[in-house]
């Protein structure tokens, strides 16, 4: 038995699509697990949560 | 009205739990004074008080299967009756005899002292003693009022506005250490710079009553930490809780600790002096309404009055998005600020829209849907009570898809378990993180699950043991 240090990441479908696609560029990904899992190197989290913030941001338009 | 009740009904007042923490012999200390036993019997709920009434006037105890026969035989009123007598256990009012509850009767100490609170007499001077008369022009309660008011708003004002680029007035240093210590303000970047957290935005929208003992509470904390008399200090507030507005009481017999307090309590908006070195002092509205009542600041001017709620409410929400608030009150429009984008500013109305920016804004914050959706449901205008449900369904889904949309990702710290050499070995340790509670996520195909951190220490020392007893038992290694 071996034990992985990591963070757990929990998202739905296309979220994790994203963080594949992002993976290609700087790798951070320790296992994929399923459709909504992932577990990733802990010192990455917030970098991917503000890239993923950017990313989603594109896809938002506003009136002002 | 049953908000302003210090004691709501099913709530118990947030001081009695730390009551219930101190010693027999502290608590007995504090019921030597009048003013304490009054106000303590202020803060408890209605049975109880009926209870200590009941046992008041009596000079022998009573048994306690005959107070039990005044209960009505239902589960609800009994169970109401037991928590009652066990609170005033945990008080020590009623002193608990070993063995089972024979006999009720009062504290001793506090009978006595709370006799004499109700028909007055004795030279206790726990109630304060009255400055001498015609010394200076006395202070008006129209002052006292709007003193408190400024030093009260002051606090909120400043919690409300940092981080958002406006210097409002700060208050003195030992309001912004409480305000950092209770965890409602906290230290940005590791500078001296202080912004509100979440803990203190939902400080904002609690009525001023819980507002005023959440920061109390938090100041017999550090009380206790700088070694202050604690007792002296309960007593202190009790005394003030006590006091007439209006009226000016000397310090000539306050201790050390009571005339620390009065420079910490002047910060706080509670007492007023004219002087750092005045020898009398003035109790405003803040402090003389602390275990009554009635509301803590005069109500025209009230901050976030959740008292009155139906004659305060200013917000109005359309289906379309927009908000007007009927409000010219600096503070209101500074908490608005923190989730709505204000268009326009009149007289008495300012006019906003909650956005997908503003509400984002407010969730980056550390702000959830739901306390804004609670605030909002708090201040809306009398107009918008025919309304059902009060607020447009469509704005409130909004605001909680925003968040959900904010949080597309959740994040655990912890191990992935994986390469178990058999399914039995897996189950194991499966069935041991289930113990724990640790397990977020599991896949039985696979054989692996991702527990977290806090289990790691746990199931590696149980993975050991299971080892030991394999290779001990016919070298089942894992």
């Amino acid at each position: 038995m071996k034990a992985l240090k990591g963070v757990l990441v929990t998202c739905d479908a296309a979220v994790k699509q994203i963080l594949l696609h992002m993976n290609t560029e700087q790798h951070f990904i320790i296992q994929d697990l399923d459709d909504t899992h992932l577990v990733i190197k802990g010192e990455e989290l917030e970098r991917i949560r503000r890239a993923l913030d950017v990313e989603l941001e594109k896809n938002t338009y506003s009136f002002e | 009205m049953a908000v302003l009740d210090p004691t709501p009904s099913g709530a118990q007042h947030i001081l009695l739990p730390f009551l219930y923490s101190q010693s027999q012999t502290s608590l007995t200390r504090l019921y030597t004074r009048p003013s304490a036993c009054l106000a303590i019997y202020r803060l408890l709920s209605p049975l109880e008080r009926q209870i200590i009434m009941s046992l008041l006037w009596l000079e022998s105890s009573v048994p306690a299967s005959v107070f039990a026969s005044w209960v009505h035989p239902n589960k609800v009123a009994k169970q109401q009756y037991d928590t009652a007598i066990s609170s005033l256990t945990r008080l020590h009012i009623i002193p608990s005899t070993p063995g089972t509850l024979a006999k009720l009767l009062l504290h001793p100490t506090f009978k006595a002292s709370f006799r004499t609170a109700l028909t007055g007499g004795g030279t206790h001077q726990s109630f304060g003693v009255p400055a001498d008369k015609g010394e200076k022009r006395s202070v008006n309660v129209e002052f006292l009022d709007s003193y408190a008011v400024e030093r009260w708003e002051t606090i909120l004002h400043y919690m409300v506005s940092s981080g958002t680029g406006q210097s409002p007035v700060r208050p003195s240093q030992g309001v912004l250490y409480l305000l950092q210590r209770s965890g409602l303000m906290s230290a940005f970047g590791g500078g001296s710079v202080l912004r509100i957290t979440s803990a203190g935005f939902q400080f904002l929208l609690h009525p001023p009553h819980s507002q005023l003992w959440d920061l109390l509470l938090q100041y017999l904390h550090m009380a206790e930490e700088r070694r202050m008399d604690l007792v002296g200090v309960l007593s202190f507030l009790f005394m003030l809780s006590t006091m007439e507005l209006g009226q000016d009481y000397s310090t000539e017999n306050l201790d050390q600790t009571q005339n620390a307090m009065l420079e910490d309590l002047r910060d706080y908006g509670l007492v007023w002096q004219r002087k750092t070195s005045s020898r009398r002092f003035h109790p405003t509205r803040l402090a003389t309404t602390l275990t009554s009542s009635l509301p803590p600041l005069p109500s025209s001017t009230t901050t976030s009055g959740t008292d009155h709620v139906a004659s305060q409410g200013f917000i109005i929400l359309e289906t379309n998005y927009r908000m007007y608030a009927y409000t010219n009150n600096p503070l209101q429009i500074a908490v608005l600020n923190l989730f709505t984008t204000l268009k326009s500013r009149f007289p008495n109305l300012i006019v906003g829209a909650l956005t997908r920016d503003s509400v984002r804004k407010a969730l980056s914050n550390g702000i959830t849907a739901e306390q804004i959706v609670s605030y909002l449901t708090t201040h809306a205008h009398p107009q918008m009570r025919k309304n059902v449900p009060l607020l447009p369904v469509t704005v409130q889904d909004q605001i909680r898809l925003w968040e959900r949309e904010k949080n597309r990702v959740q994040a655990d710290e912890g191990f992935l378990y994986t390469g178990f050499a058999s399914q039995i070995d897996y189950e194991y340790v499966l069935n041991y993180a289930r113990q724990l509670d640790v397990v977020v996520w599991e896949n039985a195909e696979s054989r692996c699950f991702f527990g977290r951190a806090d289990g790691h220490e746990s199931i590696k020392g149980y993975v050991t043991r299971l080892r030991a007893d394999a290779n001990g038992g016919g070298g089942q290694g894992a």
